[in-house]
């Protein structure tokens, strides 16, 4: 019988809040330029938070799930969060181009719209298409994360064994690490 | 009773994720190329896909047909690394044993893009672009293997749990 099924949502709601939050401010969110690092590490805080309170071994596939809602969860904070800063983004990136510009870079004569103008999807409908696609991303990163998380949080399992050819042992997923 | 992920089952998460680590290389390539051919409305979106990942300073960024790429060069390396990292898989783990990698060898691979992000954070050097792709690219490299080996799982024990609700079921029409 498989071991009862964790409790991911509180965990992944923390977390994702918390990483959606700093993911959503103005130069605190530039960390997630290091592939996400806020959702990342918010995935794998929310692995460690679930290891403590689920009494078996995590696998990498709880690791997984946790992860992937902790990225949804992450996603929805930070749309919220950039509804009202937008303007002062869209600033942002207007100066950081201004000073690519002065560095010296020879940059095509559109690239302002482009680029900047990229953070001015500003109807409706673009943010729901924004959300879903920031969902999407964070939902995959964050499932990187909580895996990281199990690795480096969770409690230690036994390896997984090939099936032999006669049987199959009872063994759990792949566990914290491969210590090997 | 837990069973492990079979081969088939890596197998199949591999090449899932080898095709959508492909089409991401891609759209990253696509938008300056789109904007060098003057698609810029087509090119705006691309950009603005990879903006919740990416700061997309342009002189952080490799160049191609004279518009920067769509995210930096350290997380190119990053997505490149995963890509490499992604092709090695099959040599290094093969799709029959699935594992997580050690810790330790997760945190030897994150310490040069950590201290090459944390000195230029607190300004004791400007790293250029080659280095941040460098160090972005090693720890991409590790990446796959927890990617391919926790999706794995996930299946594992989303199909575990359903077979289990199965028998629950039969159980109590019986």
């Amino acid at each position: 019988m498989p071991a009862q099924k964790p409790e991911y949502f509180r965990p992944a709601l923390i977390a994702g809040a918390v990483a959606g939050l700093l993911s959503g401010l103005p130069f605190i969110g530039a960390a997630n330029c290091i592939c996400c690092l806020w959702i990342v590490g918010g995935a794998a805080i929310a692995a460690k938070l679930l290891a403590a309170n689920t009494a078996g071994a995590l696998t990498a596939g709880d690791g997984a799930i946790v992860g992937a809602l902790t990225g949804i969860v992450a996603a929805v904070a930070d749309s919220l969060i950039s509804i009202p800063l937008k303007p002062f983004s869209m600033d942002l990136a207007r100066r950081i181009l201004d000073k690519a510009a002065e560095l010296g870079g020879e940059m095509p004569a559109n690239l302002d719209e482009i680029m900047a103008g990229s953070s001015g999807f500003t109807s409706p409908g673009w943010f729901l298409i924004g959300l879903f696609l920031t969902a999407a991303i964070f939902t995959v990163v964050g499932a990187l994360g909580g895996i990281i998380g199990v690795s480096l949080f969770g409690r230690k399992a036994l390896p997984p064994s090939p099936p032999p050819a006669s049987a199959i042992p009872p063994s759990a997923g792949p566990g914290p690490s491969d210590a090997a | 009773m837990p069973t492990p992920a079979t081969p088939r089952t890596v197998r199949a998460v591999w090449i899932l994720t080898l095709c959508g680590t492909v089409l991401w290389l891609g759209a990253i390539l696509l938008a300056p190329w789109l904007a060098g051919r003057g698609a810029s409305g087509t090119a705006r979106f691309f950009y603005a896909l990879f903006a919740p990942v990416c700061h997309q300073i342009p002189g952080r960024c490799f160049a191609l047909e004279g518009y920067p790429l769509a995210v930096c060069g350290r997380c190119l390396g990053i997505y490149a690394g995963f890509a490499a990292g992604l092709l090695v898989y099959p040599l290094a783990r093969g799709f029959s044993r699935i594992a997580l990698p050690p810790v330790r060898l997760f945190l030897l691979l994150t310490l040069p893009m950590a201290a090459d992000g944390a000195a230029g954070l607190l300004g004791l050097w400007r790293s250029p672009i080659g280095l941040r792709f460098a160090t972005g690219f090693v720890w991409g490299t590790v990446l796959p293997f927890y990617f391919v080996t926790g999706l794995a799982d996930l299946v594992r024990t989303r199909r575990d749990r359903a077979a289990a609700r199965a028998l629950e079921k039969a159980a109590t029409t019986k």
